[in-house]
């Protein structure tokens, strides 16, 4: 027992340092493995000749999926520009329409009190402007549509537009060639020369930029599109 | 007789707690140094069931064996010569030969003790 004493120390300090030792350089080598500077250098060819094979396969993979942006990208982009020429077309025919707002260069065609005329007139002057290729009419701020009715009210002798009373002086506005719409209203043994002969006298003036306001919109309940 | 398992364990516990950073240079050296430390331990086992184990000798010969070896696997770097093959030889080799001794010893100390068990339970010191 006494021999057992005597070692028991120095055999604990051994084993001790011996497991400190053990240990360091068990994880020391499990780092040091990772290491590529130390890797045998056929396995680095292998590991190199892998990753040169998934490289070249993500590329593929990066080609194709390249292609498939592009593609998208252009379904997108023809997309929009169907979707911005379906908006100035829808614009476009709003505005032809009298569904909005417009402005331009025209011409204004003033009939004042004392010069009163029959509604017919009205209708004649208007088609008149619509031959001398007008874009929009309105008149006094009434414009006038595809749906614009102008009716003269017996009852209580009236000149209406969209059933609004329309009061002198009253002023027709049109938006176009101011050229074609004046020679248009002053063609000899026109309108104008027919409304002299009642002793009318509209007065026509020039105007760079008329203002129209939009009419109401229609109603479209049984409005169907044919098959054509 | 549990001792060096113990010291084992505490060990290889600091060892693991401490972290230690080794730089890749000297894992060969530190490898060399390992395998030496582990022939004296085994040594002293040895040495033990031998009876004639000396503390002295025991902890002098692991840090001088462990130096001496990463040293030579160093200077052998240095001279190019692979002199770190030599200590792993000279240590792998008497590893298993303590190894050995050791494994006869245990065996032949426990067919005593059977032996003596089985011819009456006599106690022997």
């Amino acid at each position: 027992m006494d021999n057992a004493k005597k070692w028991q120390i120095p055999i604990f300090i051994t084993f001790l340092l011996l497991g400190i030792l053990l240990s360091v350089q068990f994880r020391t080598q499990q780092n040091f493995l990772g290491d590529l500077s130390l890797q045998k250098s056929d396995d680095l060819v292998l590991m190199l000749k892998k990753l040169h094979d998934k490289r070249g396969e993500l590329e593929k993979g990066l080609r194709e999926l390249e292609q498939q942006q592009r593609s998208l990208q252009a379904d997108v982009n023809a997309r929009e520009t169907l979707a911005e020429s379906l908006k100035n077309e829808s614009e476009q025919l709003k505005m032809a329409l009298g569904l909005t707002p417009v402005r331009g260069p025209g011409i204004t065609i003033t009939i004042t009190t004392e010069s009163p005329m029959v509604y017919l007139d009205l209708v004649d002057i208007i088609n008149e402007l619509w031959a001398s290729q007008a874009e929009a009419i309105a008149i006094n701020d009434q414009r006038i549509t595809p749906w614009t009715s102008i009716y003269w009210n017996k009852t209580n002798l009236t000149l209406t537009i969209n059933g609004k009373e329309i009061l002198y002086p009253c002023t027709i506005k049109a938006i176009g060639n101011q050229d074609k719409l004046e020679s248009g209203l002053r063609l000899l043994g026109g309108i104008l020369d027919d409304l002299a002969i009642y002793k009318v006298y509209p007065v026509i003036k020039r105007v760079e930029e008329i203002e129209l306001p939009a009419a109401p919109p229609p109603t479209l309940n049984y409005l169907q599109k044919s098959a054509s | 007789m549990w001792l060096p398992l113990l010291g084992l364990l505490i060990g290889i516990g600091i060892g693991s707690a401490l972290a230690v950073p080794i730089p890749g240079i000297y894992v060969k050296y530190l490898s060399v140094a390992v395998l030496a430390a582990l022939d004296s331990a085994f040594g002293g086992i040895k040495a033990i069931l031998e009876e004639k184990f000396d503390g002295t000798i025991l902890l002098t010969g692991f840090f001088t064996n462990a130096l001496l070896a990463a040293l030579l696997a160093y200077l052998g770097d240095r001279l190019g010569v692979d002199l770190y093959l030599a200590a792993v030889f000279v240590f792998g080799v008497r590893l298993f030969q303590n190894l050995a001794f050791i494994r006869r010893e245990l065996f032949a100390a426990w067919l005593r003790k059977r032996r003596f068990s089985s011819a009456g339970g006599e106690k022997n010191g």
